[in-house]
């Protein structure tokens, strides 16, 4: 059934990171992203390998679902591997020496580094933020810690409104799509054989009346929201305010020291980049 | 609260016509000349077959859509006036509400009490309030159990329910059913149309129904049969649809037991006029039957 797909891969739970505010998640992973670029020496990757493994534990996610996360990704981490191989010149003689292709030990250990690098942002952000928090909290969150842009006289709560009518119609579309498919395979047409293109022919006759049924809803949806008195230009309250609880300050404080740590032990260590840091320790 | 018997509605001469953009065709009018008031505390019901002008009139009650001709006048307003700013037409659709058709396209949030709310957020209400008033809503439609559910997953008649707490949390004085009972299975409606006589009876609220479903038209206090853009018919259930001839000529039928005896007096069996409900017209034919009978 198409109606059973998630939309960013949501995992419902109540966890230590489901319970967290969602603006915490997202301040927590903004700076999560930073950490994983700031670190530089194999202590460091170590204790950000560590803390990604600690929220691994927490998630109450299986290990094997998070993995499967990186699949997507595969390609690109791949090709990442490749050319930090092939494209680092070492100081000493070259491994392997093949034709064009020269590949040095501070290569290895550089894609090595670099790939474990995307491999930990990818699985931290993910956890932090789409595993564990569900669609419309996050518009939810985007939107209030985007609210000071509205001075600028950025809509903020324009968007927010729109991603959650989209949220809102997803179902509802999906279960008309379906209805839309099984009414024309029953006068037999065929969704599933042929080539790409061929398939991609035959959605056409399942899109023009699916898009005809969203402008109708659309425009009945506006009617309905003008009867109930929304105006853009107004200001509104909300029912619920989300409040950031004693457990929402711990996690960004530890985060915050977790930063300073990575950036302490980083900056510690002489070398320039990267590779003359880790060549500092010898490996 | 509203004190019964003050005017809610009154439409003099009001007229409509949908202007398609194009000059060359002039499209006839979808209202015409329409007189009526409606008070406070009634329950009326409007009723015409598709194209009679019914769904037109609601959404000119609504202010959607603004007369091309006459006056309308809401809680004493005219609507119609030059100096009837946006704002003053807020303040009146927050006392009228209104319940659409496809009960799919009217919930904007994805939680159930998140769209119960939407309507008095949209007012300014403050936080402790709306909850408040959610909390009040969903309790007189019965869906506070559902109060966390995803509107996706309800059923049509329940979603419908829903969508009247959300028009019930902006505290309205009338409420306009625009056929909001005609894409729900016989449950959905019976439960939606249940509530709606609730809301007249316990919360005072002025409800004007729009439907084709003879049954549903003939619960409420008054009648207005729509036909052509005019009103054909306008009284209590019981004048509108004894006259059967009446209703025939306008393309509509009488609730079936009305319809029923109207075709055995019709085959010249002496049935008096004036039964309605089921039950009257079980009785009358019972009472007709046992009264044959006893001639033999």
């Amino acid at each position: 059934m198409i109606s059973d797909i998630t939309l960013g891969q949501f995992f419902p739970g109540n966890s230590f990171l489901h319970r967290l505010d969602p603006r915490t998640k997202i301040l927590l992973s903004t700076v999560f992203i930073v950490t994983v670029f700031v670190a530089s020496t194999p202590m460091a990757f170590l204790l950000v390998t560590l803390f990604t493994a600690f929220l691994m534990a927490i998630s109450g996610i299986r290990a094997s679902v998070i993995f499967k996360g990186i699949k997507p990704i595969l390609f690109i981490l791949i090709f990442t591997t490749i050319i930090n191989i092939l494209m680092t010149r070492g100081t000493g003689d070259p491994l392997v020496s093949f034709w064009i292709i020269h590949i040095y030990k501070e290569g290895l250990i550089r894609a090595f580094f670099m790939t474990l690098r995307v491999i930990l942002l990818i699985i931290g952000t993910s956890l932090l933020l789409t595993y564990t928090t569900s669609p419309i909290s996050l518009t939810d969150g985007l939107e209030s810690l985007l609210a000071p842009l509205e001075k600028l006289h950025i809509p903020v709560h324009i968007f927010s409104m729109m991603m959650t009518i989209a949220l809102r119609f997803i179902p509802t579309l999906v279960e008309e799509t379906e209805k839309i498919m099984n009414a024309q395979k029953s006068r037999g047409a065929d969704f599933s054989s042929g080539n790409l293109i061929k398939r991609a022919k035959s959605l056409i006759p399942l899109l023009i009346p699916l898009f005809a049924s969203a402008f109708k809803r659309a425009e009945e949806l506006a009617v309905a929201m003008e009867c109930r008195c929304y105006r853009v230009d107004k200001k509104r309250t909300k029912m619920t305010h989300r409040k950031m609880v004693l457990s929402d300050w711990l996690s960004l404080l530890f985060m915050a020291v977790f930063l300073a740590v990575i950036i302490v032990s980083t900056t510690l260590a002489p070398g320039e980049d990267l590779f003359s840091k880790l060549a500092f320790y010898k490996i | 609260m509203m004190k019964q018997g003050e005017e809610m509605i009154r439409a003099e001469h009001l007229t409509f016509t949908y202007d398609d953009g194009s000059d060359k065709i002039d499209l006839p009018p979808a209202v015409t000349d329409i007189s009526f008031t409606v008070h406070a505390g009634e329950y009326v019901a409007i009723l015409g077959h598709n194209g009679s002008g019914k769904s037109t009139l609601a959404k000119l009650c609504n202010m959607i859509l603004t007369p091309t001709g006459g006056k309308l006048f809401i809680e004493g307003r005219d609507v119609t006036d030059e100096n009837f700013t946006e704002d003053d037409m807020y303040d009146l659709r927050r006392d009228v509400g209104m319940v659409f058709q496809n009960p799919d396209n009217q919930l904007v949030a994805t939680v159930v009490e998140e769209d119960v709310a939407f309507g008095p957020e949209n007012l300014g209400v403050p936080s402790e309030e709306i909850r408040r008033r959610v909390d009040e809503a969903l309790d007189i439609v019965g869906m506070r159990e559902y109060a966390r559910h995803a509107p996706h997953k309800l059923s049509g008649g329940q979603k419908q329910r829903v969508a009247i707490a959300g028009v019930l949390a902006m505290k309205p004085k009338m409420i306009l059913f625009d056929e909001s009972t005609s894409m729900l299975d016989p449950l959905g409606r019976h439960d939606v149309v249940e509530l709606m006589e609730k809301l007249n009876r316990e919360e005072n609220i002025t409800v004007l129904h729009i439907t084709h479903y003879m049954e549903e038209a003939a619960r409420a206090d008054r009648v207005i049969v729509m036909n052509d853009g005019r009103i054909a018919a306008d009284g209590t259930p019981r004048e509108v649809f004894c006259d059967a001839d009446r209703l025939h000529a306008l393309g509509l039928e009488a609730p079936q037991g009305a319809e029923l005896l109207h075709e055995l007096r019709t085959a010249g069996w002496q049935i008096p006029e004036g039964a309605l409900t089921e039950e009257e017209c079980a009785a009358a034919l019972l009472e007709f039957l046992s009264k044959d009978n006893s001639h033999e």
